[in-house]
């Protein structure tokens, strides 16, 4: 399985990103999902999200996430995650993730899982910075 | 022996520092390390439940035996995405 990780402090370019992509001649399913950050925390508006990322806990949790996406998913070919760290403004992406596979049903399945699993051990944290407009 | 405390998110806040030395008895476990902070730091007891903890860069609980020069680090859960 191709595997890809990126923590980056500058914006996601969705179109370098969906340039890299490599599919072979068996896929059926390529998967794109992108977080972008909410105007609101709660009730009340926020100008951006501040995250913060223990990197080298983040990028090994990633990867045995990675180790068991491919164990529990064997067709998907290829998993690609984009995690934006810093400053966020609202409106803009802090997740990018592509999968790629034979079929659909693996593709929803396994993007799902990874981000549900994201949120439980990957150390990330943000932070709401005040300020919006709503 | 001597272990290095890392804080991360709002525990800094919790700490009053993002970064600590800590020693401790020959043979000791994480748990012991995690009482000796909670006596420092008053304010962990209110997120015992909810404290994270790993050794390098891996989970841990509190009977994991610790090594001298262990790098450990706590936080809050993890909110990425």
């Amino acid at each position: 399985m191709r595997r890809d990780l990126q923590v980056v402090r500058e914006p996601l370019d969705e179109d370098v990103l969906r340039r890299g992509r490599s599919a072979s001649a068996g896929a059926g399913a390529v998967l794109h999902f992108l977080g972008i950050v909410r105007g609101t925390e709660g009730s009340d508006a926020i100008r951006a999200l501040d995250y913060e990322a223990f990197e080298p806990m983040a990028v090994h949790q990633f990867g045995k996430l990675f180790d068991a996406l491919e164990q529990r998913w064997p067709r998907v070919e290829s998993v690609r995650l984009v995690h934006r760290v810093g400053i966020v403004p609202v409106g803009e992406a802090s997740l990018w993730v592509e999968i790629v596979s034979p079929h659909r049903g693996e593709a929803f399945e396994s993007c799902q899982w990874l981000i549900d699993e994201m949120k439980r051990v990957v150390p990330i944290w943000k932070k709401a910075v005040p300020g919006g407009s709503g | 022996m001597t272990v290095s405390v890392r804080y991360w998110s709002w525990f800094k806040d919790l700490a009053g520092a993002d970064h600590e030395v800590h020693e401790l008895a020959p043979e000791a476990c994480l748990g012991d390390l995690l009482e000796q902070i909670r006596h420092q730091h008053p304010g962990f007891e209110q997120v015992r439940k909810s404290t994270l903890v790993a050794v390098g860069l891996e989970y841990q609980n509190a009977d994991h035996r610790l090594k001298n020069g262990d790098e450990v680090s706590l936080f809050p859960p993890v909110q990425g995405g």
